[in-house]
């Protein structure tokens, strides 16, 4: 019973306990002297112990604080909470985004430009053309000339075609004759024939 | 300027505006705590200079570690478990009190002048203080925590818990004992 004493003093039992111990009280008289003791010893507990001096303890903590190196995160958002103090959130908000809009700006336009040079419809197009005269010449000429002559002859004006400008698109292939190769240049609006070195 | 509607804030805001490195709000929480952070620390240390020093290091480690606070417990109870571990950190790192365990400190304890003799009855309120003052010091940190924190700071046994970290269980054996030591010191005098 005496280990309930102390959390009866306390208001800590259940109600059924509480109850329990109430009634052992009032026919006890060493459990009733043993609760008068702890109810004395708080008492005397709290004369014990004197309020603290508190003046000045909030600022001295504060201005600890103060001089804690903040984080870079908190240094900033002060600063703008300051501003705002001062000129109005409208402005720093405004500052912040142009801040951002300038390093964006500064960050991407190199690689914006190249990316819209990539995606110029016209540029693809003329590329597309090259590219599949590049690749489908050859083969024609091949078909033509029979000798090795004109093979490497066709191979040779096929690099000069992809290599050069891209509108010098050749039109036809005229001649029936195998190792004889005719063809149109439109841009320059000239028919070329090419004979091959006799042997 | 701290201003009434400030003051009157919602301690939720105060504790956000402190994450953000507002000192002004984070001081309206010291203001708010700091009687009973130092309650924390003096029943501990039981020196009002120190348990001071420690209540202002309790306040500076919340602020800087206010990122690791969850709204599980409250704040006051994060506060007061920070205090209290410094405190106890303090006491024995400073190792410059005898403490008695068990049967040392029944002994010890049993010769003050608590329930033997009428020369008891004649002690005055002062020299009584200073017995029970003596008796306390005697107990462990944390014995005198629980007894203190319960008597002084009016917390319930499941604060007291928290803040001490340990079972609910403890805290009322850690009571009982304190309480069963410190009683027979008021047993003649105390009794009115």
């Amino acid at each position: 019973m005496s280990l309930m004493l102390g959390p009866f003093e306390d208001g800590e039992l259940e109600p059924n306990e509480m109850q329990e111990v109430a009634f052992h009280l009032a026919r006890c008289d060493s459990c009733t002297k043993a609760l008068g003791a702890y109810s004395a010893l708080g008492r005397e507990l709290r004369t014990l112990t004197p309020a603290p001096q508190l003046a000045g303890f909030s600022a001295t903590v504060i201005a600890r604080i103060d001089k804690l190196p903040q984080p870079i995160w908190n240094r900033v958002a002060r600063f703008f909470g300051r501003g705002s103090d001062f000129v109005g959130s409208g402005f720093a908000w405004s500052s912040a985004v142009a801040a951002v809009a300038v390093v964006t700006a500064v960050l991407i336009t190199p690689y914006a430009e190249e990316f819209a040079s990539r995606r110029l419809p016209y540029a693809s197009s003329t590329l597309a053309r090259v590219e599949h005269t590049a690749t489908a010449l050859p083969e024609k000429l091949a078909q033509n000339a029979t000798g090795e002559a004109a093979r490497l002859a066709a191979e040779r004006d096929a690099e000069a075609v992809a290599s050069s400008d891209s509108h010098a698109v050749i039109s036809r292939l005229e001649s029936d004759i195998p190792s004889v190769a005719v063809w149109s240049e439109p841009r320059t609006d000239t028919t070329v024939i090419w004979l091959p070195d006799q042997p | 300027m701290r201003n009434a509607s400030r003051q009157d804030g919602d301690e939720a805001e105060l504790i956000e505006r402190s994450r953000k490195g507002d000192s002004e709000s984070f001081g309206i929480l010291v203001e708010r705590y700091q009687r009973r952070v130092v309650g924390v620390a003096l029943a501990v240390v039981h020196n009002q200079d120190d348990a001071i020093e420690l209540a202002q290091e309790t306040f500076i480690r919340a602020f800087e570690n206010l990122s690791k606070f969850e709204s599980r417990s409250s704040f006051s109870t994060w506060l007061y478990r920070i205090a209290a571990n410094l405190a106890i950190d303090f006491w024995r790192r400073e190792g410059r009190h005898v403490v008695l365990h068990g049967e040392d400190a029944d002994n010890e304890i049993s010769r003050l002048p608590s329930a033997h003799g009428d020369s008891f009855k004649e002690v005055s309120r002062s020299e009584l203080s200073e017995r029970l003052k003596k008796a306390l010091e005697q107990l462990t940190p944390e014995h005198r925590a629980v007894i203190l924190l319960r008597e002084v700071e009016g917390l319930s046994y499941d604060e007291i818990s928290d803040v001490l970290q340990c079972p609910r269980g403890t805290v009322m054996s850690r009571l009982h004992y304190a309480r069963e030591h410190l009683r027979g010191i008021l047993k003649d005098v105390g009794g009115d």
